[in-house]
């Protein structure tokens, strides 16, 4: 019924309708000026940060008081260090609770709430001398025991543990020598340990609130950390508040007591351009992982500062698929890596503001080589000399042929589209054209079946958060099989890699512990096993009264030191 | 009347029946393993994997999932989230009143805009007015919710520093998401109110009015806008659906709280008890709406009634 009486009768509906287009189009040119002014020159609106002057108070002794605002770009997944598995859920698990040892920027291990410790000659058996004047927010004191029932629990299938039992391993159990000594053993040498250690995911819990709460412990979250819990309201914001008996900060930070605001309030904005707009209007403080496009504008306009800290560990890599013919062919592979313009592919979609990768690992990672820097160039004649040395000819349509064979490349991405991935894919598919391969773009919602399970995939592109170069071994050491799956991520297996990994995970000396893992990662881009493409910087827009903003060496920011000035 | 009440009860019984297995169906062959959303599969031993499969029922076949399933929505258990082991129906009750705020709030823009608009546009034909109506009302149909969001963000939030950009609760919180979500509604009730003023205004009854002498206002107000109005009042069962649906996106977009966010995270997190429950729930309010929408119907126009 409604349907035929839209239709109107006359035949002036034509004029009309080019009246209404013309009013319409003036409409969207007059919106689109106010969009316009918003990011522009913003004469009329309530800028959050007035006077740039005070910046330059920046020196004084920092004013204890204040709340922050900080948008989270998606809400966390819990506030139980060992259930979560989430990098949104550590923003604010670092603020409740802390860790044995802590890790610098520049990879080196310092204490926290171990103030020293020692290695077993076996490398088996770490044994902490703990800090005794630390208490949880609850009351409950802080010794070996509570060290012991954290690790314990993370090993507890009871606790359903997420990302902490790949962290703790390969944690066996703990000795409780003396009240603030406790010997930890694990079943098998690890370098990568101590830096495990220092993730939040693996930090200390109270364990009487845990034993309190068992699975609601989540939503009562007690540790030892700068901020104690207040409340989380689902979807909307979760608060922590200062912790007045704080003393016991890591070395990363400068205040060494308690923190200077009296509160966190962490809300959860997911659309990006309502939370940037949200710092932009002056409603919050600030906000996370602000889109490369709004950088750029943000620091062009000047009225919002960015921070940036870029992660550590393995950048965004495409993993070739080394078991898939041709691919399985080292010079096919080399075609690829000289075929794919990568330096193009970053500035174009990320603007500057993402970094390029060079090597299976990021710069900053303990053992990156830099040597590898600038050694790829892209050099289309190169790719199309190797892939005709294997019999690649290109056929009537410019894509090569082989044996009634067309070349072509099954490049899986998942969805949603994270950091502009699936762009990546299309640039990559041009590239890939012009020698003459085929690329069909897949972009799955279930990668875990067609790329972990399935091994069907030419191309699949990963990236790892992680604080030691050990991290290379779950995606290229030939043992790193998930279950069920048949292979690891780039099919390949290199007995001398496997070594160099091996040696890496065991080796005492520091300085040859480096140059092994220079080593492997000197082979990978050898065999052209990846093609590494940027390292995600972790970035924060933020009102300009907000200071001293600092981030841990994994790019998760610290709020001991921030104050914010009137 | 009350048989007719009965029959259309039933059938929304049936109809709500049918939703539930056909949520319960897709859920069900989502690809992917449902213990995925609980651990890291990678880095738990099988066993222990087995033992979380058994505690949440997936390794049952698929009849004894579904009746299960079913038994528990009966009794008022919609299960239990995999994420953090909260009951799905406490958690849905305690988000739907946001999301009921949110879409009444944008009815009520829709049908006030729309109405007053629709009216106007109607009386003066082809007028700046008319035409001014018309593109508001090809905007809310065509626009987006995401991005007239956004655009109401930037200009009155960014620019104006009118609104809040986000958050809920109080009522400056309000005022931008019901706008976004209520241009939608409020554009489909322009074009059918313009429509039917028109199509009344036409009829032999305006023009006695008119020749009897009475106000051109009174006309159009009380006379012809009443006859109009009953075509717009089905489209509100029609469009509750819609603004319901829009909840989703505006929700997100506003960073507010209600059912609609949700679910969004349930899927996210593949908390698909979670994914469940607010689909059903919604599915339920939305036949409740159409329903109580049927009936009103037949005490609103005399028509109907005769007809019966």
């Amino acid at each position: 019924m409604a349907a035929t009486r839209i239709t109107i009768s006359g035949g002036k509906r034509n004029t009309n309708w080019r009246g209404s287009l013309a009013s319409l189009l003036a409409l969207v040119l007059f919106l689109a000026g106010c969009g316009n002014s918003g990011s522009g020159s913003d004469a009329g609106s309530p800028a959050p940060s007035q006077p740039a002057e005070s910046a330059a108070a920046a020196g004084n002794a920092p004013v204890p008081g204040g709340e922050l605002t900080f948008a989270l770009a998606t809400s966390p997944d819990h506030l139980d260090p060992h259930r979560s598995g989430l990098a949104v859920a550590v923003r604010v698990i670092r603020t409740l609770y802390d860790n044995l040892v802590a890790q610098a920027p520049d990879g080196s291990i310092q204490p926290w709430l171990a103030k020293e410790w020692t290695v077993s000659p076996d490398g088996k058996s770490y044994t902490f001398k703990l800090r005794e004047d630390v208490k949880f927010h609850d009351g409950t004191p802080f010794n070996a025991e509570a060290v012991k029932f954290s690790y314990d629990r993370i090993l507890d299938p009871a606790t359903k543990a997420a990302n902490s039992s790949a962290l703790i391993r390969p944690y066996e159990s703990a000795e409780v020598v003396d009240e603030y000594t406790i010997k930890l053993n694990l079943s098998s040498p690890s370098n990568a340990f101590l830096g495990n250690l220092s993730q939040a995911l693996v930090s200390i819990v109270s364990p009487t609130a845990a034993r309190k709460y068992g699975d609601q412990f989540t939503k009562n979250p007690v540790g030892t950390g700068p901020f104690k819990f207040v409340k989380w309201e689902e979807n909307a914001a979760i608060t922590v508040e200062r912790n007045p008996d704080y003393n016991w900060a890591p070395p990363l930070v400068e205040n060494q007591g308690p923190a200077y605001l009296d509160r966190v309030i962490f809300k959860i904005v997911p659309e990006e351009a309502t939370r940037i707009g949200s710092v932009q209007s002056g409603q919050i403080l600030a906000g996370e992982t602000v889109p490369p496009q709004n950088i750029v504008s943000l620091e062009q306009e000047g009225k919002l500062q960015i921070f940036k800290s870029n992660t550590q560990g393995l950048p965004y890599t495409l993993f070739i698929n080394g078991k898939h013919a041709p691919w399985n062919e080292t010079k096919a592979r080399q075609a690829l890596q000289a075929a794919i313009d990568v330096d193009t592919i970053v500035q174009t979609l990320y603007l500057g503001t993402y970094d390029r990768a060079w090597s299976a690992l990021t710069p900053g990672t303990l053992g990156y080589d830099a040597s590898l820097e600038g050694g790829i160039k892209p050099d289309l004649e190169k790719a199309k000399s190797l892939l005709d040395e294997l019999g690649w000819v290109p056929g009537d349509d410019g894509i090569r042929v082989k044996d009634g064979q067309k070349l072509s490349l099954h490049y899986v991405d998942s969805s949603p589209n994270r950091e502009k991935r699936n762009d990546i894919a299309v640039f990559i598919q041009q590239q890939l054209k012009a020698i003459g391969v085929a690329v069909e773009i897949e972009i799955t919602k279930d990668v875990a079946t067609v790329v972990f399970q399935g091994a069907n995939y030419d191309i699949y592109g990963n990236s790892q958060v992680n604080s030691d170069p050990e991290a290379l071994r779950a995606f290229y050491h030939s043992a790193s099989v998930l279950p069920g799956a048949p292979q690891n991520l780039p099919g390949y297996a290199n007995p001398e890699l496997d070594r160099l990994l091996d040696q890496g995970l065991i080796e005492t000396d520091p300085a040859t512990r480096v140059d092994l893992y220079k080593q492997a990662q000197q082979i990978i881009s050898r065999d052209a096993v990846i093609i590494p493409i940027y390292v995600f910087p972790y970035t924060v827009a933020a009102a300009k009264t907000v200071k001293n903003l600092r981030f841990d060496a994994l790019a998760y920011p610290l709020f001991n030191d921030v104050v914010i000035q009137s | 009347m009350l048989r007719l009440a009965a029959v259309r009860l039933l059938t929304s019984l049936v109809v709500v029946f049918g939703s539930l297995v056909l949520v319960f169906v897709v859920v069900y062959l989502l690809p992917g393993d449902p213990v995925s959303a609980v651990v890291d599969v990678s880095a738990v031993s099988p066993e222990v994997l087995a033992s979380l499969r058994a505690e949440m029922g997936v390794d049952q076949p698929f009849h004894i999932q579904f009746f299960s399933y079913v038994g528990g929505v009966v009794q008022g258990d919609f299960g239990q989230s995999l994420l953090n082991d909260e009951p799905v129906l406490p958690k849905i009750l305690q988000h739907f009143p946001a999301t009921l705020t949110l879409t009444l709030a944008s009815a009520l823009i829709a049908a006030s805009f729309g109405i007053w608009f629709g009216v106007l546009s109607a009386i003066h034909r082809n007028g700046w007015i008319d035409i001014a109506a018309r593109i508001i009302g090809l905007f809310g149909i065509s626009m987006p919710t995401f991005w007239s969001g956004i655009l109401l963000i930037l200009i009155f939030s960014v620019s104006l520093g009118w609104f809040p950009a986000m958050g809920s609760g109080s009522l400056r919180t309000l005022v931008l998401p019901a706008f976004a979500l209520g241009i939608v509604g409020a554009g489909f009730i322009v074009r059918l109110v313009r429509n039917s003023m028109l199509e009344v205004i036409n009829e032999p009854f305006i023009l006695t009015l008119r020749a009897k002498g009475i106000s051109e206002r009174l006309v159009m107000y009380r006379h012809a806008l009443r006859s109009a109005l009953i075509p717009a009042l089905t489209m509100i069962g029609v469009l509750s659906g819609e603004l319901m649906a829009g909840t989703v996106v505006i929700e997100t977009v506003f960073a507010r709280q209600g059912i609609g966010r949700v679910i969004t995270d349930a899927l996210m997190s593949k908390d698909l008890p979670v994914v469940q429950g607010v689909v059903f729930f919604s599915a339920v309010i939305y036949v409740l709406i159409n329903l109580l929408v049927d009936l009103s119907y037949r005490f609103i126009d005399p028509r109907v009634r005769r007809a019966q």
